[in-house]
């Protein structure tokens, strides 16, 4: 207390600091339970796992400035660490600790009503994201703007086309100003040029944000724009590091399970092969 | 070694007491009241803009389901009220504001799902505002009462008809917590749409709508004091002492249903609160 503390020894700021995180989901209580599926299953008590950990054991810290991007194969546990990290699923083990403002760009357009218009779906995501009505009217024309839809804009949303959806989600996501920012594979939408004016305005958030984490399978985008990478593989941390190397670990994994499943796949095409020739 | 300095945690392990979940629950309603009014809104629009007569089917559907029931009643039942046709429209009138918001209240978590799993927001604003979509449906319906009344029964005109509003607020507040709860429920029971179907008619035809508390009570007084329990026998019968009879409503059971009503909303929010957290995983 007191001590005038050197640099090197001052605590990092975190963005975001997630100790032991886990997170599990019961089986038993999956989607379209009925009154009856569920009678069932307090009787059968013992059939398979009652439960999945989605991620288990996951540790890690974004500094400020930093651009974490998450990768792994599918199932892995990635959208559900964004899940986490932006409040929307509660951890069973550990905690996640965000400083400062989350804006999290998961699915875009998630919350679009097909019978509102573009403008007023533009009020309603706001409105759903907390953003509040005033300021969401000041960014509206910035949004419309960049969303480049014409006379669209006014026509209800079941007319777009889905990379028109895209591209007015996209909008709205990204105009707000966040300290963290949370991105799920949002940087393939959209034509050549909207993409191109996409990729733009995310490097532009990478910069003023605190802190990024980020869900993508563009390895280009990792090994370019993030100072570091996890490697996610059913749902623990299988390597932590800079983002070459991660990637390179990532490619040769899944390169290998590729061959594996080939291999496997060959095995099985065999041995339905040899009855018939034995019988032929 | 250094422990860091512990950021400050914005999600917070402790589990909330009763009070401050309930707190917390009208807080959020309170600050996301302009989210409630979007949807409520974009619900109007759908309901509205796409049918070929637009809003006039809100006028018309309530004439129409009392003429069901006044066939139905004084043809069939060979039951004989004065003007029965408004005697009925006093019950379908609430009901209808009543049974869309239970219904709409089972869905309104539901048929949201993409969004609560791709965004932090208070669902509990999805059930208040499939109620509050209700009064608009439920004020629009005067225009056909009072349509009913000049034109066809000019002598039931009374300044009583201005007390309604302390009728619907005992009403919506009811309403709002059988929402919030089924609300709940359907996201772990996806039945309960199926359930509550029936459920309504049966509570509707043994709640005092197409007759009156007085007609059990007479043959009956156990049936007709088991009728006062029923939190719909102190609304129909209000609604229509003050629109059919030109008389007061019923003030003591209406005042003992209003302080049942918000003990059943504090619950139902803590109902609610308690199983929020499940839903991004469960839907």
């Amino acid at each position: 207390m007191g001590t005038p503390m050197s640099t090197r020894d001052a605590p990092p700021p975190y963005a975001v600091d997630a100790q032991d995180l886990g997170v599990r989901y019961n089986l038993r209580l999956t989607r379209q339970t009925t009154v009856r599926t569920s009678f069932r299953n307090l009787l059968k008590r013992s059939d398979g796992p009652t439960h999945f950990w989605a991620l288990r054991n996951v540790s890690f810290r974004v500094v400020h400035g930093e651009s974490l991007a998450i990768i792994g194969p599918n199932g892995a546990g990635k959208s559900t660490l964004l899940q986490v990290l932006a409040g929307i699923i509660r951890p069973n083990e550990g905690s996640v600790d965000v400083i400062g403002h989350v804006s999290s760009l998961l699915t875009l357009g998630a919350g679009f009503d097909p019978d509102l218009s573009g403008r007023d779906n533009i009020r309603l995501a706001g409105a759903f994201l907390g953003i509040h009505h005033r300021e969401m009217e000041e960014r509206l024309p910035g949004i419309v703007d960049f969303a480049d839809l014409g006379d669209f804009i006014d026509a209800s949303i079941k007319t777009y086309s889905s990379g028109m959806r895209a591209r007015l989600g996209f909008s709205i996501a990204t105009a707000v100003d966040p300290d963290v920012l949370i991105i799920d594979e949002v940087l393939s939408t959209g034509d050549a040029v909207f993409r191109a004016k996409s990729k733009k305005r995310i490097v532009e958030l990478t910069k003023a944000a605190k802190g990024i984490v980020l869900v993508t399978h563009d390895m280009t985008w990792v090994t370019e724009f993030c100072n570091r990478a996890i490697l996610l593989e059913g749902g623990r941390i299988v390597l932590e590091g800079a983002p070459a190397d991660v990637v390179k670990l990532h490619q040769e994994r899944s390169e290998r399970s590729r061959i594996a499943r080939e291999e496997e796949l060959a095995r099985r095409v065999a041995a339905v092969d040899k009855p018939s020739e034995a019988t032929g | 070694m250094s422990t860091p300095t512990p950021a400050r945690p914005i999600r917070v392990a402790r589990r909330l007491s009763s009070r401050e979940f309930i707190a917390e629950g009208f807080r959020e309603i309170w600050s996301r009241r302009r989210l409630a009014r979007y949807l409520v809104r974009a619900d109007l629009h759908k309901h509205g803009a796409d049918t070929f007569l637009g809003n006039v089917w809100w006028l018309l559907d309530p004439l129409l389901q009392m003429v069901v029931y006044v066939v139905l009643v004084s043809v069939i039942a060979r039951v004989s009220k004065p003007d029965y046709p408004l005697f009925v429209f006093c019950a379908i009138l609430p009901w209808k504001w009543f049974s869309t918001a239970v219904n709409d209240g089972i869905s309104s978590v539901t048929s949201r799902e993409r969004i609560i799993k791709q965004v932090k927001f208070p669902t509990i604003v999805l059930p208040v505002s499939a109620t509050l979509s209700g009064v608009v449906n439920f004020v629009f319906g005067f225009i056909p009462l009072v349509a009913l009344i000049l034109l066809f029964f000019p002598h039931r005109q009374f300044a009583t008809i201005l007390l309604i509003p302390f009728v619907a607020v005992v009403q919506f507040v009811f309403s709002l917590a059988i929402a919030m709860f089924v609300a709940a429920t359907n996201v772990f029971f996806r039945d309960i749409a199926n359930v509550a179907r029936h459920g309504l008619r049966l509570w509707f035809y043994l709640s005092p709508a197409l007759y009156e508390l007085s007609d059990v009570s007479e043959r009956s007084q156990t049936l007709g004091t088991l009728m006062a329990l029923n939190p719909w026998t102190p609304l129909f019968e209000s609604y229509r002492a003050v629109i059919y009879e030109g008389t007061m409503p019923s003030w003591g059971p209406l005042a003992v249903l209003l302080a049942v009503s918000l003990v059943m909303l504090a619950l139902a929010t803590l109902y609610f609160k308690r199983l929020e957290p499940a839903f991004a995983k469960v839907l």
